[in-house]
């Protein structure tokens, strides 16, 4: 921990997320009463099955859906509270790494235009625009780099387009960096490349990171501590290392015995 | 349950709005409604007095509330006014008219979807073989036809060169109700229904094509094949799923082959609604012009509601949806 | 994208139609610039007697008030693409206004957009444009207004579903989240990828506004100022032309003009529409299949193997650059044991399924090698003998279990269906029911559709169809792909369970080392196309050989014992086009030398353990 203050940066507070229930039996209840709190270069790991709501979590912080009730606060201040102009200032604080490389690049953007889009939006001029987009990608190694940058995402493998998506993070210089399930479309070769430029972006800004897995392992290295989610809510948070040896929620015996299984040979 | 609230909301509203498009429109127009059925440049030939007579027998004289409330009135009695033409109850016009079209519309759409499904499954089925492309080019030309060009040389063909067919009419005059004239009725309907049958079956094949093409992209296909089925039994899977924007299709390319159908009837001097507007836009038959253009709508409306209500029938998807509620 | 690469997406039959429709629309545009130089005469006024038939002096005649045909034809191109082009932009400009508002707000908005755009759409088009024409007029300028009025609808339609799905693509979020405004997401996210879309509903726009404009004129109610193609078939109608031989100059020029005109915009349509389809690149005719097989006379497999695979190899594309994508390789999966065949993308192991399968399509193709199933090369079998082994004696779990049903059947139904190739109706439901309960589907969900059930749930029922018919070999290729943890360990334990109960030799497929180790008795490693190591799952994993297993094994960070952050392997996944004579994995190797660039290693070693090294041997 830094200097800086230990204020919490994301803070959701009873936070229920409920969609309406057009697709299938009636609504559906995506988050329950959901505490987290994620403080500045804090590094916690989110953990649970399909559907537990996951996702949702990362959508709520950015504004993006509204809670049907509680309260998501980012640098104390509450997001309901914010007018339109006002949470495009606060989305700018945070940065969303998504899972599927070949949906976050829009297909007809250059690898340039891509990394340097925060700064387009943040109004910054040009030259300067193309300055720190080059050398993000240098950073996350993606060589040669002036080839690379006028390239489109079609022209590049799944791996390539992550370090893209890093490199773009890198650019942003964002306080929390929310990474949903960033490498489980990857090969596991590539995966570790990902995981270390992500945890390089996390100690160069001493950012914050919100790691949203559903392997046990991975979480249990990007996170200081993880939280098992379940059936909406958080059932247990506790530092990696305990949660792992010693489970206290059947949920997160249930991960843990299935992790276990399919790797219990190797 | 709740999905068949909403809908039928939707078309009650959607109702309401043709009814209200169909009072409000002469009223938008520039000029009063009371101008085209007593021009004021007839004032040498009407005197004031029977100005006021006509626009009071068409219920014009009041505020556009009172008028609009004489509308509902009377359309809630069925009542469509008087034909400016004929002078006949224009409901008696316009019904007379209505089974002509039906027929000839509901045919020519049974025809087209059976010929565009037939053929844009086999094109779509191999797609990019030669005989997709040559269908496929043919089928677009054919569609990108005006329909009264192609009714013009259908009876240029048919009836004038060849004189297969009458030139004009649904039914010759004479004795109704027999089998010389239900055959003849059959002759004559021959040329309207081809022509339309031409003008819908286009966009049926199209989209009967583009989804079959989609359906054998689905990994369910893949799975057909892997699990040993033959090719018979594949296709079988990928036409079921196929067919639900097919139906769709069909059912709202109502609404179109009722557009086509106005040119057509007139081009064969048909007996349906679709000839009646013409009549009436000439004769400025104002009455009768509105209520075809209700009743068109409502037909068109009709075949939406039945999409609506099919659908579910065909996907299980949307079925489960509308039961949870 | 230029327009250059644009063109040579398209498949060549379509290139000819887009060419067609280019040079038929060039006629008319033409036609339209230089009407008053092609024709001497006025369209509009009496130039000649009435009723002429076609002379030096009137090419194409008169009609009944004298007026020359030709005339009327160049001039009549230029009221049809003014009122086309100029409805169809209209009409695109405010169908995309509404789908975007709609589509990306979302709401009340949206509902009571739709409902107004439904009701236009529901409205007979051509009726609504003549009780228009009767009480707004009769002008060119009205008669484009009402045009666009009516067809803005179906684009705005099309639009914006497809803006309800677009605005979920990750990288429109993605912008979202980046705090960028609403119009700067619009425009530079969310309009760009309507595009193809939209160029397509505007040819189809234009070319509706040509005919209902024709059709209107051809009533008799178009402007009455202007000369039009419908025009002159009204006067020619009215004229009663068709009864004389008068139609072969009066009606058919005309005619075959708007033709022309409509013919060559739908055929650019289309040309515009395939070149937007992104199925296209993955469709095309299917080649017919060329067997090449081997002279050497199959040899049974091993009395010990049910399948055995013998110097497979496997290729993309013919001509000069082919790409291997599975290089000579020997595999033998042994009776009752479960065979794992480990490879990350581009490693060839979904190849290598499709070919032992027999679901390759061209371009892939099988060049060489053996696939002996007892006694018989499945190769040999020709497609339709492969279909009949397919679904009973060797059985497929595919990847991508979340579309594998088909969502409009029970899935009792689905299971049926398969055990129905050997079996009556009745039976067949009866051995369904039987593998559902085999596989854990609870019997009150046999009736159900494959929505209503959970991804792992799924994936049991496409088990269940596979084992249908008493399989020897089960393909399971990558069958936990997409489910969680929880989910994954039970297929795995199921699979496992049928390998004991059933006495079936399986064959697992999967990118993941240590999930495949889990319930493999034996391993083969692939890169590149190749087998690289293979053997025993304890020999393996007690003494990985190979620096690529070894690398592999690295990277999969450990859930107990000392914290150790997954090992990169530096480089990408190599390029089959690229792998040359030597060992695949040589550009990314820590241990390479030399020989390892130039020649390509063999599999050596005893049956329990082989590596393909130059560094490395079997000790």
């Amino acid at each position: 921990m830094t200097e800086a203050s230990n204020e919490p940066l994301l803070e959701l507070s009873g936070v229920n997320v409920r969609f309406g229930g057009r697709r299938s039996e009636g609504d559906v209840q995506a988050l329950r009463d959901l505490d987290l709190t994620i403080r500045p270069g804090e590094r916690l790991a989110i953990v649970g099955r399909s559907g537990v709501g996951k996702s949702t979590v990362a959508r709520v912080a950015f504004g993006l859906v509204a809670p049907t009730a509680g309260q998501v606060r980012v640098g104390g201040v509450d997001l309901a509270s914010r007018s339109r102009a006002q949470l495009r200032g606060t989305r700018r604080r945070m940065h969303l790494i998504f899972q599927d490389p070949y949906q976050s690049l829009h297909p007809g953007m250059s690898v340039l235009d891509a990394v340097s889009e925060p700064l387009a939006i943040a109004g910054t001029d040009r030259a300067q625009r193309t300055e720190r987009a080059l050398a993000a990608l240098e950073e996350v190694g993606l060589f040669p780099v002036a080839e690379m940058a006028g390239r489109y995402p079609g022209a590049l493998s799944g791996g390539q387009r992550q370090r893209v998506a890093i490199a773009r993070a890198l650019v942003a210089r964002p306080e929390l960096i929310i990474a949903d399930e960033p490498t489980s479309m990857l090969d596991a070769s590539i995966r570790a490349v990902i995981v270390r430029l992500l945890l390089h972006v996390q100690e160069k800004f001493n950012a914050a990171v919100l790691f949203i897995t559903h392997d046990l392992a991975l979480a249990r290295h990007m996170g200081d501590s993880i939280a098992v989610m379940h059936d909406g809510r958080i059932v247990e948070q506790r530092p990696s290392e305990e949660l792992i040896a010693d489970p206290a929620h059947p949920a997160t015996e249930e991960l843990l015995t299935a992790a276990r299984f399919a790797r219990s040979r190797a | 349950m709740r999905r068949s609230l909403r809908l039928a909301a939707q078309y009650v509203l959607v109702v309401v709005a043709a009814f209200v498009l169909n009072f409000g429109l002469p009223r938008l127009a520039p000029g009063d409604p009371a101008d085209y059925l007593a021009p004021p440049d007839s004032a040498g030939v009407l005197t004031e007095d029977e100005r006021r007579d006509i626009l009071s027998r068409y219920e014009l004289d009041g505020s556009t509330g009172e008028q609009f409330g004489a509308y509902v009135r009377n359309l809630g009695r069925g009542d469509l006014g008087v034909s400016i033409r004929t002078g006949e109850p224009v409901r008696d016009v316009v019904l007379d008219r209505l089974g002509w079209t039906l027929l000839l519309v509901g045919t020519a759409v049974v025809l087209a979807t059976a010929i565009g499904v037939t053929l844009g499954f086999a094109g779509g089925w191999r797609r990019g073989s030669k005989r997709d492309i040559g269908l496929l080019t043919t089928v677009l030309a054919v569609d990108a036809l005006p329909a009264f060009f192609v009714g013009l040389m259908l009876l240029l063909v048919f009836s004038v060169e060849l004189d297969w067919f009458p030139v004009y009419g649904a039914i010759s005059p004479g004795e109704l109700g027999s089998w010389a004239a239900m055959r003849d009725a059959a002759t004559r309907l021959v040329l309207p229904v081809a022509t339309l049958t031409l003008a819908g079956a286009g966009s049926t094949f199209l989209v009967a094509r583009s989804a079959m093409v989609t359906e054998l992209q689905e990994d369910y296909v893949f799975m057909a094949r892997a699990k040993g089925l033959t090719e018979r039994a594949v296709r079988r899977h990928a036409r079921r799923n196929a067919l639900l924007p097919v139906s769709t299709a069909a059912l709202l390319g109502f609404s179109t082959l009722i557009s086509a159908a106005t040119v057509v009837e007139s081009i064969f001097s048909y007996p349906g609604l679709g000839s009646l507007a013409f009549d009436s836009v000439v004769a400025r038959d104002y009455p009768v012009l509105q209520a075809v253009f209700v009743l068109l709508a409502l037909i068109a409306i009709a075949a939406n509601l039945l999409n609506d209500l099919l659908y579910p029938v065909f996907d299980p998807r949307v079925r489960a949806a509308g039961s949870a509620a | 994208m230029n327009v250059r690469s644009g063109w040579r997406r398209l498949t060549r039959p379509t290139r000819v139609v887009a060419a067609i429709g280019a040079l038929l629309l060039a006629m008319v545009i033409l036609a339209a610039v230089f009407a008053p130089l092609l024709a001497e005469h006025p369209p509009n006024r009496t130039s000649g007697a009435p009723y002429l038939r076609p002379s030096a002096e009137h090419w194409l005649g008169t009609d009944d008030l004298g007026r020359d045909l030709w005339a009327q034809l160049v001039h009549g191109a230029r009221v049809s693409l003014t009122v086309g082009l100029a409805a169809a932009v209209i009409a695109t400009v405010v169908g995309t206004t509404v789908a975007l508002v709609a589509g990306y707000r979302g709401g009340l908005i949206d509902a009571v957009l739709m409902r107004i755009t439904d009701l236009v759409l529901s409205l007979p088009f051509l009726v609504l444009v003549l009780v228009f024409a009767t009480f707004f007029g009769r002008g060119t300028t009205v008669t484009i207004v009402l045009i666009a009025g009516v067809l803005w609808a179906r684009p705005a339609r099309l639009l914006r579903s497809q803006v309800l799905k677009v605005r979920e693509l990750d990288h429109v979020v993605s912008a979202a989240t980046m705090g960028a405004t609403t119009p700067r997401i619009l425009a530079r996210h969310v309009l760009p990828r309507l595009a193809p879309l939209l160029s397509s509903q505007f040819v189809r726009a234009a070319s509706v506004a040509v005919v209902v404009q024709s059709g209107v004129a051809f009533l008799g109610l178009g402007d009455p100022g202007r000369v039009s193609w419908g025009a002159t078939l009204f006067f020619a109608n009215n004229a009663s032309a068709i009864l004389t031989d008068a139609w072969r100059w009066w009606i058919v020029p005309p005619g075959v003009a708007l033709c022309v005109l409509i013919v060559g915009l739908a055929f650019v349509g289309y040309a515009v529409e395939e070149w937007a389809d992104p199925r296209l690149r993955t469709g095309g005719p299917r080649p017919g299949v060329r067997r090449r097989l081997d002279p050497e006379p199959p040899r049974p497999a091993a009395e010990e193997a049910r399948l055995e695979i013998r110097g497979l190899t496997v290729r993309y594309g013919a001509g000069p650059d082919p790409v291997t994508a599975v290089d000579d390789i020997d595999l033998v999966v042994g009776r009752g044991r479960v065979l794992g065949v480990v490879g990350e993308s581009g490693s060839g192991k979904s190849s290598l399924v499709l070919a032992v399968t027999g679901m390759l399509r061209p371009p892939g193709q099988v060049v060489k090698g053996q696939i002996m199933m007892g006694d018989t090369d499945l190769r040999r079998l020709g497609r339709e003998g492969l279909t009949r082994r397919r679904g009973r004696d060797l059985a497929l779990v595919p990847q991508a279990a979340m579309g594998l049903l088909d969502p409009t059947v029970p899935v009792h139904d689905q299971v049926a269906e398969s055990a129905r190739l050997v079996r009556e109706r009745r039976p067949a439901a009866a051995r369904a029911t039987e593998v559902l309960d085999l596989v854990g589907i609870p019997t009150a969900r046999h009736r159900a559709f494959p929505h209503e059930l959970s991804g792992g749930m799924r994936q049991r029922v496409v088990i269940a169809m596979a084992i249908a018919n008493d399989p020897v070999l089960l393909i399971a290729d990558e069958p936990t792909t997409g489910l969680d943890v929880v989910t994954e360990a039970a297929i795995l334990r199921l699979l496992q369970r049928l390998r004991d109960d059933l006495d079936l030799d399986v064959l697992l497929i999967s990118h993941d080392l240590p999930l495949v180790t889990a319930i493999a008795d034996d391993l083969a490693i692939m890169y590149g196309g190749r087998i690289v190591e293979r053997g025993a799952v304890a020999a393996i994993l007690d003494h990985p050989e190979h620096p690529y297993t070894r690398t592999l094994l690295q990277a999969f960070p450990p859930l107990d014992g000392p914290r150790r952050l997954p090992q990169p392997i530096p480089g990408d996944a190599p390029d089959l086009a690229l792998v040359g004579a030597g060992c695949p994995f040589a550009g990314r190797c820590p241990e390479v030398v030399d020989v390892c660039r130039e020649q390509h290693p063999d599999l050596l070693g005893r049956d329990e353990h082989r590596v393909a090294c130059h560094v490395e041997s079997v000790s």
